[in-house]
């Protein structure tokens, strides 16, 4: 107990020192704390069924939600190092039961200066006529060098909904490739959204893949990446349009600021019925110059204004 | 009356071909004074000239001045910082910034800022603080919340780009109590508009024509002279008069 107390204390240190918010600890919202291999906190929620196993570099976890679930407060997730580690790994098993409604809140958390590889599998099933909404937000440290290997495989089952945010917001954003992966079935839908900022030379890849399997069903893949300084970014957006009447839409939008930068949106869309739709929009540029110029001409500097344009961008 | 703005025989270039031709205009300390003129006359021209805007940072000739401060080639926030501002004929559009956060950005130096007011104001309920200034707001929507900045901003001198254009404002009297509510705290507003029922709502107006102020005084009189003029000119409708 006293060891655990011990780990909580210093992820509440470390994590908080690089932009997690202090209420997460203070008021006790994790549901499941991990911090390298070690659980440190972990709280049942209602309808939630879950099983976490430590492993030789971090944590398999299987969940359960129980068909009608409907929770109003997020599940709340934290995998994190808060220390010196050579590799993370997590695998995940999520199954959202029939009707089940629920949003799960996923914090990475990366102490300040420390360097390890860290790789995340997540599978989600999205039952029958069930909502499920997964936000995964990470922080580093602005000296953190993270290698971030993600993949997500999801199915989503007829008349549901699921939608994926992966954010980085606060450090560098290290070597990051996120692939994220679903099938969607009768008037399913599925939202993927990823918004990041790479620094210095930071190589940020994400790989969209939508198979719109299901009579009517639709997705959505949107991107918003910052590049800076010596950054490379590269996005690849792909849906299938394999069902009658499905409806598809990929939006990127890559912004680069910095001559060194490296920026690449390849949006494929493919479509195999008639009756299927599905377009794309990808832009690759500079910040608009009308809102800098609106911004400044309210007083920011051209910094200021740049950074509220990101911020908004990455929100 | 107090000079605030002092355009001084202001010529400008681009690619060489020339859009203002020597504009010299005096705004008042205080004043709403509204510029008036045909399609392509240099009206916005001159505006983002005073403001900066673009490329836009000194004109081929001339100078144009701010109080004491000579603005040639100044960036746009120093510009700003001095106590000026522009609001856009067609504003700009910001993802996932909320309409009270743009206007605490806008009126981060003002003291008496109150959103909600700035808000009444151009006609929008206070619910309009948590949408976002992107294209769920229509155009005048958008442009409501554009004018609602300066009021937050309470600049020293705000220049408006067409204020009506794209807003379906229910009378006359919702501009002109607009720009009084501006006036009445401390906002000189230069406006440009090629309507000159507009700029009837002015203390004072100009005329411009062809890259030049051809006349400045009463805005009825001026606003006479536009209509009466400036449809049937020669210079800009040829076809008109049979010119060529």
């Amino acid at each position: 107990m006293a060891i655990a107390k011990n780990l909580l204390n210093i992820a509440k240190k470390e994590f908080t020192k690089i932009g997690l918010p202090e209420e997460l600890f203070t008021k006790n919202k994790f549901n499941l704390l991990v911090d390298r291999n070690k659980i440190v906190t972990k709280y049942p929620a209602p309808g939630v069924r879950s099983e976490v196993i430590e492993t030789p570099t971090g944590v398999k976890t299987k969940v359960y939600i129980e068909p009608g679930t409907k929770l109003e407060e997020p599940v709340t997730l934290c995998f994190g190092a808060a220390g010196r580690t050579d590799l993370q790994t997590t695998e995940s098993e999520i199954i959202v039961g029939e009707g089940a409604d629920v949003k799960f809140q996923v914090y990475g958390a990366m102490a300040e200066g420390i360097k390890l590889k860290h790789t995340a599998k997540t599978k989600i099933v999205v039952e029958k006529n069930a909502k499920f909404v997964f936000i995964d937000v990470h922080y580093n440290g602005e000296n953190t060098l993270v290698d971030l290997e993600t993949e997500t495989d999801a199915y989503v089952g007829e008349n549901a909904y699921f939608k994926s945010v992966f954010k980085q917001i606060k450090g560098r954003a290290g070597k990051v490739r996120v692939n994220l992966k679903a099938r969607v079935d009768r008037k399913g839908v599925v939202v993927f959204e990823t918004k990041m900022i790479g620094k210095k030379d930071d190589e940020i890849k994400v790989e969209d893949i939508i198979y719109l399997d299901g009579e009517e069903s639709r997705g959505i893949s949107k991107s918003r990446i910052i590049a800076v300084d010596q950054a490379k970014a590269e996005f690849i957006g792909e849906t299938y349009g394999n069902a009658p009447r499905c409806r598809g839409h990929i939006d990127c939008s890559e912004i680069i600021r910095g001559k060194d930068v490296v920026v690449k949106a390849v949006p494929v869309v493919v479509v195999r019925d008639e009756t299927a739709k599905v377009t794309h929009e990808a832009a690759i540029g500079s910040i608009d110059k009308k809102q800098l110029e609106t911004l400044m001409a309210r007083g920011l500097t051209e910094d200021e204004a740049v950074d509220v344009i990101v911020q908004g961008m990455l929100r | 009356m107090e000079p605030i703005l002092t355009v001084n025989n202001v010529k400008l270039s681009l690619d060489e071909k020339p859009i203002l031709k020597g504009v010299n205009l005096i705004i008042n300390k205080g004043e709403i004074h509204a510029i008036l003129g045909p399609n392509g006359a240099g009206k916005s021209t001159l505006a983002n000239l005073i403001m900066g805007i673009g490329d836009l940072k000194s004109p081929t000739e001339g100078e144009i001045i701010f109080k004491d401060k000579i603005l040639n080639g100044l960036e746009i926030s120093e510009r700003a910082k001095l106590g000026i501002t522009l609001a856009w004929q067609e504003p700009a559009r910001f993802e996932g910034i909320t309409v009270e956060e743009y206007l605490k950005l806008a009126g981060r130096n003002n003291p008496d800022l109150d959103v909600e007011e700035c808000l009444k104001f151009v006609g929008l309920d206070s619910s309009y603080l948590f949408r976002y200034v992107d294209d769920t707001l229509s155009g005048g929507e958008r442009k409501r919340v554009e004018l609602a900045s300066i009021l937050a901003m309470k600049p020293e001198l705000a220049i408006l780009d067409e204020p009506d254009s794209g807003i379906d404002f229910a009378s006359m009297e919702d501009i002109a109590r607009m720009l009084k509510t501006m006036k009445d705290r401390g906002t000189t507003i230069l406006m440009i508009t090629h309507r000159e029922e507009i700029a009837e709502i002015s203390d004072r107006a100009s005329l411009m024509c062809d890259g030049r102020v051809i006349q400045t005084g009463n805005p009825k009189e001026v606003g006479e002279k536009f209509k009466n003029m400036c449809i049937t000119c020669e210079v800009k409708n040829p076809q008109l008069v049979g010119g060529k």
